[in-house]
């Protein structure tokens, strides 16, 4: 019968994690000057607590979550503040934090004391307090997920393993190497929601982490290891869903609307560190890849690292590229200064070289329709993209617009390049402006 | 810093995502096509001799002249080198007799690129696939001069096709048919030269479908619902509906020309109802008719009912109940 589906939902793009994808986990070494957006989660920027000479440790809260939809910022190193103004970071201009390090490495006080009974609520305050957000690269707050409206139950708990951006090999190595602290962080969510169904999603070219993971989960039956085709965007968050519960997550609706909840690897191995370790969110792993670079690697990273000092972390560049990009080459956003800062949501630095990134010439429409194809949310891509250039932005809508969840997998295949993501996102902005008018 | 260096703040890209793209382009695509088509073409050249390799250049030139003469007149950036027009004139040499004077190759030609290609705006947007429109008017306005069967040489005598024992009534295979294997290799047979041999025709589908060029459930599914209805009709008698599938052009416009990008359903679903409905049309015009070239119409029937397919097969968007309804057409 697979002859008769003929869909794919999804693309083989290649995954360009060979360089990486075996290469322990390595400690960046820690800059003199570390930089940290107010704003590097969805939500309000976080107020400053700290002023210019203030001295800091490690885990020192120097900017307090602002409103509900917002996450406290710690200083991941000790020493001096020495800035604070509007500086360049992944999202523009923004106002930042810079702290000069001492290199003395001194911790401020933990979460939590010592010996202290944790209960469901104080467990969530602690995940609060500690200022974790989605590390996948959503960087929603996760207390704020973790507290979904009581009348929807969530039954389902999905841990998000599958990494599926090209180059990207942060989450495959944090469950090779800490598969252990990992399901720990697992059994730390299920004290605060209680699904009665667990699954960890790999792509099947994880192998190496479904044994650790199997192996650090050992005879607990309900965490469930689950192997997902390597088809691009297995990753996101309604293929995750419909994959492996049947259900799909309505119209502009949340996962818990259908009784899920997603969370990433990295997030929940800092849920781990927080309500285990009593340590707040000051560090995470980045992988810095691509051709460019001369000595590819998966780096622990204090949070508020220059991107640039990743790049002589790893060995500088064997030619010069042509784009550095701030997240994967699907998805991510392209940056020009490498002295933006490491933030939250990381997850990967890619850099590719000049002819990766030369778009051929647009040619016409030859209705291949493989952008209806390889659409994971069943979109007519192309004709969204037409509607827009036609300035029909009714049609657009009426054509699922909306829905788009800007994977990249139409522009990616389309054999005339035509740009048609750009035109969807377009699109998109208008229809939102609209509604916004009205 | 100099380690970092190589960061050229002016020499990196800004585009927006994503930031790779297929290595697939469409004059790649279409160079796949041809070179599928080679297979065909070299059981032509093997059956019906050197005349073949003429007729194809005649087909391929007269189609790319007429697309360039066309666009330099339009002030047109011109798209010969989409190798689009090099196809259609290879799939209509590919589906004349050996006979065909080379003025009916370029008179097809002009129809197909002028007025069925361009005239609606080129690749994409022409409602009929050019080839087998060219090939129809061929049929009904020249019928001597491209109707004039002759077995391959050396016997070269004017034979009827296999289906003209078939159609008209006939729910049985008469004694006068070749073999079926004779039908699937494409000995002795008359017709249409690309036509002749199904075992070249099916390796040239295979190579599509593995290179993901065409759908297969096209083909598949156009052939298969011939099967059916002529299996139906033949009081499921296997030779007679065999007959029919090996038969006329039906193989090769199954593989060639229903799944033509331009003049076939974007949908998923529209596809299957596209192929479904091509079978049945090709089935009813040889049963009910006396007319052996089904095919084409059918396909040119299809062809119309393209918009109207992909209006209400638009696919189920994820998390809505109902298929998405277009107000207009795209």
């Amino acid at each position: 019968m697979f002859l008769l589906k003929g869909k794919r939902e999804g693309a083989q793009t290649e995954e360009r994690k060979h360089r990486t994808e075996h290469r322990p986990i390595e400690e960046a070494s820690v800059p003199s000057t570390l930089i940290y957006p107010l704003s590097m989660h969805i939500g309000a920027p976080a107020t400053p607590l700290v002023e210019e000479g203030d001295k800091v440790k490690i885990g020192t809260l120097i900017a307090e979550k602002a409103g509900f939809v917002s996450a406290n910022i710690y200083s991941s190193v000790s020493g001096e503040v020495i800035e604070i103004s509007d500086m360049n970071t992944t999202n523009g201009k923004g106002p930042c934090i810079a702290i000069k390090n001492d290199f003395q490495d001194e911790w401020d006080e933990p979460l939590f004391n010592e010996g202290e009974e944790l209960d469901r609520e104080r467990k969530l305050k602690i995940i609060e307090k500690a200022g974790i957000v989605g590390m996948g690269g959503a960087t929603f707050p996760t207390s704020v997920k973790l507290s979904p409206p009581p009348e929807k139950k969530i039954d389902t708990l999905i841990i998000n393993g599958a990494e599926c951006e090209p180059y990207s090999t942060a989450d495959h190595r944090l469950m090779v190497e800490y598969a252990k602290e990992l399901i720990e962080g697992v059994r730390v969510l299920l004290e605060i929601v209680s699904a009665t169904n667990v699954y960890i999603a790999v792509e099947s070219n994880g192998h190496e982490s479904v044994e650790a993971l199997k192996k650090a989960i050992g005879d607990s039956d309900y965490i469930q290891v689950k192997e997902l085709p390597t088809i691009y965007p297995q990753g996101s968050e309604k293929n995750l869903i419909k994959n492996l519960t049947g259900r799909e997550v309505p119209p502009g609706g949340l996962p818990a609307d259908v009784h899920v909840m997603l969370m990433n690897v990295a997030t929940t191995y800092a849920v781990y560190e927080a309500v285990r370790l009593g340590k707040p969110l000051t560090k995470r792993i980045t992988t810095v890849s691509g051709e460019p670079i001369k000595d590819p690697k998966n780096l622990w990273v204090r949070i508020g690292t220059p991107i640039e000092e990743l790049i002589k972390e790893c060995d500088g560049f064997q030619s010069a590229p042509g784009k550095m990009i701030h997240g994967g080459p699907m998805m991510g956003k392209p940056i020009t200064s490498g002295r933006v800062p490491v933030t939250k949501g990381t997850s990967v630095i890619t850099f590719l070289e000049p002819e990766e990134v030369t778009t051929d010439e647009r040619t016409a429409c030859i209705r291949c329709s493989e952008c209806l194809n390889v659409c994971p949310v069943s979109l007519q891509p192309i004709l969204i993209s037409n509607a827009y250039e036609n300035g029909d932005i009714d049609q657009a809508e009426q054509l699922g617009a909306m829905d788009c969840i800007d994977c990249g997998n139409c522009s990616y295949i389309c054999p005339s390049k035509i740009p048609i993501l750009d035109n969807i996102r377009s699109a998109k902005i208008e229809i939102r402006s609209r509604k916004e008018k009205k | 810093m100099e380690k970092t260096q190589l960061l050229n703040k002016d020499k990196l890209s800004i585009d927006a995502a994503p930031h790779l793209s297929s290595k697939r382009s469409s004059s790649w695509i279409m160079q796949q096509v041809l070179i599928a088509l080679l297979l065909p073409t070299a059981a032509a050249v093997y059956f019906f001799g050197w005349r073949v390799l003429l007729m194809v250049a005649v087909g391929i030139l007269s189609c790319v002249g007429f697309e360039y003469l066309f666009q330099k007149w339009k002030k047109q950036k011109t798209t010969i080198k989409d190798y689009s027009a090099a196809v259609t004139g290879m799939l209509l040499a590919l589906s004349l007799p050996v006979t065909a004077p080379l003025w009916s190759l370029i008179v097809g030609s002009a129809f197909a690129i002028l007025i069925v290609k361009q005239l609606p705006g080129g690749i994409g947007r022409n409602v009929f696939n050019p080839a087998v429109a060219a090939r129809v008017m061929l049929k009904v306005f020249f019928s001597p001069w491209i109707t004039n069967w002759i077995t391959p040489v050396p016997d070269a005598v004017s034979t009827a096709t296999p289906l003209e024992y078939i159609s008209d009534f006939t729910p049985y295979v008469p004694a006068e048919v070749p073999s079926l294997m004779d039908l699937f290799l494409g000995i002795g047979l008359g017709g249409n030269v690309g036509e002749t041999s199904k075992l070249a025709i099916i390796l040239a589908l295979i190579y599509l479908a593995v290179r993901k060029i065409i759908n297969i459930k096209i083909p598949i599914l156009f052939v298969a619902t011939v099967a059916i209805v002529t299996s139906i009709y033949g009081n499921f008698q296997f030779d007679y509906m065999m007959t029919h599938v090996l038969s006329g052009t039906l193989i090769f416009a199954a593989t060639f020309m229903a799944t033509d990008y331009s003049s076939g359903p974007l949908t998923p679903d529209g596809k299957t109802i596209f192929a479904i409905g091509c079978g049945v049309l090709t089935a009813a015009i040889r049963i009910l008719f006396n007319f052996p070239g089904g095919v084409g119409i059918a396909i040119l029937i299809m062809n119309a009912c393209v918009p109207m397919i992909d209006k209400h097969l638009a696919p189920r968007i994820y998390g809505h109940r109902k298929r998405p309804v277009r107000q207009r057409s795209a």
